[in-house]
């Protein structure tokens, strides 16, 4: 070890570094030793060294970037680095531009993106109103999507980065995103920035979709929604699946709209049923399906599914209604009331009827995707199936 | 090329292929492809995989899988030869693995978790597990990646993970509880998640449900106090216990797509889902925290839709690729869903819950068995890339996960305090054909791994003893 680079340095000749313990005493051989090179040995006994006594300085500046540099998934030589700059307020510009440097070398790095993260937070107090900043760090980051699209990584400081900066409306993210998928249509990552752009919460905690928005919403749901921009979104999806019908993502964007909205998903009943043709003879059989997008009936059987179960609701109510109308009846009530009966006995019925007519839809959806679209999940449709002609059967017992 | 020798086993895999049976779900491309127009490099390296994967999943000669198929077509697990690889994983590893020095905690996890599926023996390996997590153990609590690495939630996890693998007192003794106790309060936040590690004086490690899980996982093993350390940041923000605002902030991680990301407003993730799913049945009964705080049927179709085919194996996110490893992280939260659906079940009944498998188990065990095992030992992502220890130790969880079926119970008061639905598990072997299992068992008996806690991803043993030794010697505060 004397003959290595810090040994022989007059600078750290003051430092006794502290030699690594790899549990390799006793004669009992450790578990999943690495061979180290020399340099990176050495280098990181001088780190616990200077670590030991929370060394703030220069040199142990130049000490990590040479740890880095070997073993970049070092996750304490990174934090200590954050420390040293804070400490030493170092100009974080001069950072931010060696991260730029060693990035494109550490795509699969996690650290070296919560680093940027530790940084840039502290950069905000000093930026001015004409600072470039954000521009530079977004081309920065297109650049790294040319190379990595999905890095969830630097998805993860991209989001940071929209809460950070209050970036909600800046144009500049929207741009980015389209041209992500302008790139790649498939890419679920960009399908997801944008979500979170339109309607994830901005004040209060964050996540993942709108929640707490007001009494009597579910998760997912907002309160008010500017109706122009579901109108707007709604066609943003509707555009990019008639490119490609069976790409999952912007169907799943469409479903988190409709909810965000408050929308029934049969709202894109018409759009969904493009996708399904189905041939029909003289009698009004369906003699042959032709399916487009298994992403279609995915979504059809859901409409139906919900249409059944407001059906079913329906004929619920008219039951209810009738019940309490025999039951007036049978205490003698005046003689007129045997029509709300029969009408209401009819309402029933033909509500019934419909919500029946409903969950076969449902099941004829979902065997088609049982069957032929997409058998993988064959024991998942089946579920959905038992769990749809339950809304039939459940209020016909009844 | 075609010597004798390796003609040999091609004549057994010919003989036995005469009663194969592999469906074209797992032999085609699937019925619906977008026009090339739209080709993007997502379904271009899709359609790629696909094709890679089909020789394995067909059992041709020809750039197929190696050695004997069973009368389902797939291929046997190469034991013997995942042995080797693993006890290999735990011994000195050349120059060019510098950079996994702050993983070896994980190296020791993957390569006995491994060992303990396939059914070895590892407490021999007890003294060597200590003598390697002591240097990394710091005085200020927690497990660093190496001597003199910062405390990390990751790192920590595996090596408690461990010591409960090869057990005994000298292995649990170990552990400074207390001070483990006293580090995990200062990575509680206000939000109500948890930071990894902390470099201390407002330089702070990444937020994640990695996070939460690692700490209520070594929180309930260890039966660490819940209450939070009086000195604890979070204590500030009017948080009391390491559980305040935990479910909230879990459920916070569901996305619109139904999926859990790594911290509320990413991208939903297999791994994270499971982490966050994990944690839920740490912190009580599947059927409350999962159902209280999650989207349940969003859930359920982002999850079933992870599974691909003609691959039959799991990816982690909306439209990426499969990888061995997701049979674990995606896999493992059918187990945890499938309770929550189902229930507490009675202990000593005989099983039959109301609902089975939403996956194909058939899909899953080609995938692991056709796909991922590598013609030297050790599993893999998927063709073509090498095998390694994580992928090894993932892809036996997933064979575990569809072998067995797991379920919780009402009747373990006696261990666990607070966290007793965590630990009241239980299993039985699923065997077909089955009167409520769709899906046929594809892979030989003789293949059957060892069952894992569906929580804290050891054996059910290793877990239990661990928290009744704990209980039994409380630490003081």
């Amino acid at each position: 070890m004397s003959s290595g680079k810090y040994a022989q340095s007059p600078e750290w000749a003051d430092i006794d570094p502290i030699p690594l313990d790899d549990g390799n005493g006793d004669g009992i051989i450790p578990l999943a030793t690495i061979a180290y090179p020399p340099s990176y040995t050495e280098a990181t006994s001088y780190l616990r060294a200077v670590m030991a006594v929370n060394e703030m300085s220069d040199r142990a500046l130049k000490l990590t970037e040479d740890i880095i540099r070997i073993n970049p998934a070092h996750y304490t030589v990174w934090l200590y680095r954050a420390k040293i700059i804070k400490e030493l307020d170092k100009k974080l510009t001069d950072e931010i531009d060696w991260l730029n440097r060693v990035s494109g070398e550490n795509l699969k790095n996690y650290q070296i993106w919560h680093h940027r993260q530790i940084i840039v937070s502290r950069l905000r107090d000093s930026l001015t109103e004409e600072s470039d900043f954000l521009t530079e760090e977004r081309d920065f980051l297109m650049d790294i999507f040319a190379r990595d699209s999905k890095n969830y990584h630097v998805w993860i400081y991209r989001h940071w980065l929209v809460r950070h900066f209050n970036l909600w409306e800046d144009e500049r993210e929207t741009l980015d995103v389209e041209t992500l998928i302008d790139r790649d249509v498939h890419n679920n990552s960009a399908w997801n920035h944008r979500y979170v752009l339109r309607f994830s919460p901005r004040d209060g905690p964050e996540a993942g979709m709108p929640e707490n928005s007001g009494p009597g919403l579910k998760r997912g749901q907002l309160a008010v929604v500017d109706e122009y921009i579901v109108d707007a979104e709604l066609e943003y999806a509707e555009d990019k699946i008639r490119l490609a019908p069976e790409n999952r993502s912007p169907w799943h964007y469409a479903r988190g709209v409709l909810r965000a909205a408050k929308l029934p998903l049969s709202k894109w009943k018409r759009f969904a049923s493009k996708f399904i043709i189905e041939e029909i003879d003289d009698a009004d059989n369906i003699i042959k399906v032709h399916v487009k997008s298994s992403l279609a009936l995915e979504l059809l059987a859901d409409v139906y599914a919900e249409e059944a179960q407001a059906k079913g609701a329906e004929a619920e109510r008219d039951k209810t209604v009738n019940d309490d109308a025999e039951e007036a009846q049978a205490e003698g009530a005046e003689a007129g009331r045997d029509k709300t009966v029969n009408d209401n006995a009819e309402a029933q019925a033909g509500a019934e009827a419909e919500r029946d007519k409903t969950v076969n839809d449902a099941v004829r959806m979902l065997t088609l995707l049982k069957e032929e679209y997409d058998p993988i999940r064959k024991n998942y449709w089946d579920y959905k199936m038992r769990l749809v002609t339950r809304l039939s059967s459940l209020s016909t017992a009844a | 090329m075609s010597t004798g020798e390796s003609r040999e086993p091609k004549m057994f895999t010919g003989a036995s292929r005469k009663c194969v049976k592999n469906p074209s779900l797992f032999t085609e491309l699937p019925p619906i492809s977008d026009p090339l127009s739209s080709e993007t490099e997502t379904s271009k390296i899709q359609r790629e995989t696909a094709n890679s994967c089909l020789p394995f999943l067909r059992g041709d000669d020809d750039g197929g899988p190696i050695g004997p198929l069973t009368s389902w077509g797939v291929p046997r697990l190469q034991k013997a030869q995942h042995l080797e690889y693993l006890y290999d994983s735990l011994e000195d590893y050349p120059t060019h693995f510098v950079g996994i020095d702050s993983s070896r905690p994980w190296m020791v996890y993957w390569a006995l978790a491994g060992l303990s599926l396939l059914g070895e023996d590892i407490t021999a390996y007890r003294q060597r597990v200590i003598s390697t997590f002591a240097p990394m153990q710091n005085p200020t609590g927690g497990f660093g990646g190496g001597h003199g690495q910062f405390s990390h939630c990751a790192s920590s996890f595996a090596a408690t993970l461990c010591l409960a693998m090869v057990g005994g007192t000298d292995a649990f003794k170990l552990i400074d509880r207390k001070a483990m106790w006293r580090w995990l309060g200062d990575l509680k936040l206000s939000n109500g998640g948890f930071q990894v590690c902390t470099g201390g004086e407002g330089i702070s490690g990444e937020e994640d449900v990695r996070g939460a899980y690692c700490a209520m996982t070594i929180i309930s093993l260890l039966d660490l106090p819940i209450d939070l350390p009086p000195e604890a940041e979070a204590r500030r923000h009017g948080l009391r216990m390491f559980s305040s605002g935990l479910p909230e902030y879990l459920s916070r991680c569901q996305t619109f797509e139904g999926g859990i990301s790594g911290s509320p407003g990413t991208e939903a993730h297999g791994a994270y889902a499971f982490c966050a799913l994990a944690c839920l049945c740490i912190l009580g009964r599947p059927e409350d925290t999962i159902k209280n705080y999650m989207d349940v049927p969003l859930l359920l179709s982002w999850l079933s839709a992870r599974q691909y085919s003609p691959e039959g194996g799991l990816s982690g996110r909306t439209n990426k690729l499969v990888d061995g490893c997701y049979s674990h992280w995606v896999g493992g939260c059918w187990p945890l869903l499938q309770s929550a659906l189902n229930g507490a079940q009675a202990a000593s009944a005989s099983v039959s819950p109301s609902v089975a498998s939403l996956y194909s188990r058939e899909g899953l065990a080609r995938y692991i068995l056709g796909c991922c095992q590598g013609p030297n030992g050790g599993l893999r992502d998927k063709p073509g890339k090498s095998p390694d220890s994580y992928h090894t130790c993932y892809t036996l969880c997933g064979l575990s996960v569809l072998q067995n079926y797991h379920y919780h119970t009402d009747s373990s008061p006696s261990l666990g305090g607070i966290f007793s639905s965590a630990f009241s598990w239980h299993y039985s072997p699923i065997l077909t054909p089955s009167d409520f299992e769709p899906d046929e068992n594809v892979f030989d008996e003789d293949d059957r791994v060892t069952a894992f806690h569906p929580v804290y991803t050891i054996p059910h043993r290793a877990a239990e003893n661990m928290r009744a030794w704990c209980e039994h010697e409380k630490i003081a505060i």
